[in-house]
């Protein structure tokens, strides 16, 4: 490293020659992440050529569409989606339901009365710890094959995350406000609507976003296990019969999903309940805090 | 760090006068956990469906002592930990550039961002088509797993470094051996550490589901092997194993973290 890289940090364009129009093209945020798709891909296929078991892009292409439009694997068996689509979406949307509102009671238990915190503080830090495919084996035991599992593994594996986010957002309301709502004598209504649910909502969006994330995550894993439909048991029903461009398609399909409802849905939900936070100007679009969500 | 929280860290209470308060609270919850646990199981469920306290701890104790617990931890603690190297060093290259250059950020952004909302089962399965049940895959799965936390921490931390002072520090004719030395690495590190410390916690947990899904050894093996067992105990009791000393190694990072960082005091109070 020279002194010339160091100094480059400030990207002005003061003492910088003009560049062309072409060149302010190719090195637009939007070419870039062009780029990075394209580089994606290109790698993709380059891995498809040194791995004999790694289908290539176009192949997995094909056996979507084939698998959407209902057409022939090529034998006897068709192409099924909506079926399984639509299933893992009924289970995952219960899951996730029930998984959210039992999670926003304890955490708002855990965030207001300090004696449920003080006892589940270490607690819960266990089952924050506890890895998705462990709820899918228990429950698959318990449940047998069906709806139960993957809807229960959903349930088990978002709680946690809701409840401490939620938690989070209780305490994050100061002391001092409550001190004087209670010397200003106001009610425990107004309380609640312009103090709690303003401080709580930001939290609450992030608790949704990490149930979401979560709850994916759990319920292919509870299907890939314990089930006899949905997208994470045809996922395994191709990855078995070793038809890896079935299982790869299926991959894509429900990453695909989970990046729509999060870039699109969930994380401008976040934002957007997180508008009245102050951010510096010159804080940039990446930080951590919104990225980490472990969707294992 | 506030927003987003995996960790009770935050709300625990920090004065020294509910010291006691918390210490009792810790005790009374494990007791309580075991006690609902103990009933749960023998009163509501079924010793089968859910077995007792007593009965995971005996088989705990049975894997600790016939000690062949220690070839899959060490197998699962190796893959982990060099899974973990091969990401760090892959990230800290994209992690600076990110931070340095408006392209390489607006390249790498989409791949970053994303890779915290793919199902973790992704991971575990794709590692599995592409390097087979082998040593590698779960190692690659935990480096690809690991790699966007660290570079985004890196590149927050590159973004954060004060220009100014690297200004002054050229304005003075220091070399730049001691600008990375004394002024980028300072400013970097506190974000560095975060980042290691999520990604730990998050590189684990792939490692062992990789090894639920197809391998020959380590503690993801032994739950997929007690699964397909049918034995609910032992299940439990080595996810209950792995789990404890995985968060021991995790406050233990915590702990070093405080350490390296306890000149920076605001930290504490902020």
């Amino acid at each position: 490293m020279t002194a010339a890289t160091v100094s480059g940090t400030q990207d002005t364009s003061a003492n910088r020659k003009p560049k062309s129009k072409l060149r302010r093209t190719l090195t637009s945020d939007t070419s870039a992440r062009v780029t990075f798709y394209v580089a994606v891909i290109v790698g993709w296929q380059l891995v498809a050529w040194q791995v004999e078991r790694m289908p290539a892009p176009w192949e997995t292409l094909q056996f979507i569409y084939t698998e959407l439009t209902g057409g022939t694997h090529g034998g006897v068996v068709t192409g099924e989606f909506w079926e399984h689509f639509l299933a893992t979406l009924q289970r995952f949307s219960i899951g996730l339901a029930v998984g959210f509102v039992l999670g926003v009671i304890l955490g708002l238990a855990i965030g207001s009365i300090r004696f449920v915190r003080s006892l589940l503080n270490d607690v819960l830090l266990v089952f924050l710890a506890l890895p998705a495919v462990i709820w899918a084996f228990l429950t698959v035991m318990w449940f047998g094959l069906g709806w139960q599992a993957p809807v229960y593994t959903v349930i088990l594996a978002s709680i946690p995350f809701v409840a401490v986010n939620v938690a989070q957002g209780v305490r994050s309301v100061s002391p001092e406000l409550h001190l004087m709502s209670d010397a200003f004598q106001v009610p425990r209504s107004r309380r609640l609507r312009n103090l709690m649910l303003p401080a709580i909502t930001g939290y609450l969006f992030t608790g949704l976003r990490f149930a979401v994330i979560i709850g994916w995550n759990a319920v292919l894993l509870a299907e890939w296990f314990g089930a006899s439909n949905g997208v994470g048991w045809r996922s395994r029903f191709w990855y078995d019969a070793a038809r890896y461009r079935g299982f790869l398609g299926w991959v894509i399909v429900f990453i695909v999903f989970i990046f729509v409802l999060d870039g699109f849905v969930l994380r401008p939900l976040q934002r957007h309940a997180f508008r009245w936070r102050e951010r510096g100007d010159d804080e940039s679009d990446l930080s951590l805090d919104d990225v980490v969500t472990t969707g294992i | 760090m506030t927003q987003a929280t995996t960790s009770l860290e935050a709300t625990a209470a920090g004065p020294t006068t509910s010291r006691w308060w918390r210490i009792g609270g810790l005790v009374l919850g494990w007791v309580g956990f075991v006690l609902i646990w103990g009933l749960t199981s023998r009163f509501i469920l079924d010793e089968f469906v859910l077995p007792g306290p007593a009965k995971v701890g005996a088989a705990m104790w049975d894997i600790v002592v016939q000690g062949e617990f220690i070839d899959d931890f060490a197998a699962s603690i190796s893959k982990t930990f060099i899974g973990f190297a091969l990401g760090a060093l892959m990230a800290v290259p994209i992690g600076y550039s990110m931070g340095r250059r408006r392209y390489w950020k607006a390249f790498f952004h989409d791949g970053v961002v994303g890779a915290g909302s793919i199902p973790g089962i992704t991971y575990a399965v794709l590692a599995l088509v592409i390097f087979g049940t082998g040593y590698l895959g779960p190692v690659l799965a935990v480096a690809m797993i690991s790699l966007p936390y660290i570079a985004l921490s890196v590149a927050e931390g590159v973004e954060g470094v004060d220009i100014n002072l690297i200004n002054m520090s050229q304005a003075f004719k220091r070399a730049p051996s001691d600008i990375i030395r004394q002024v980028m690495v300072p400013s970097i590190m506190p974000f560095v550490f975060a980042g290691v410390r999520l990604a730990f916690a998050i590189a684990w947990k792939v490692e062992a589901l990789t090894e639920v899904f197809g391998s020959s050894n380590g503690v993801g093996f032994q739950i997929r092997y007690a699964f397909q067992a049918f034995s609910i105990t032992n299940v439990i009791a080595w996810t209950l194993l792995f789990i404890l000393f995985m968060l021991l190694i995790e406050r233990g990072l915590a702990k070093i973290e405080a350490h390296v960082f306890r000149w920076r005091i605001w930290e504490a109070t902020a």
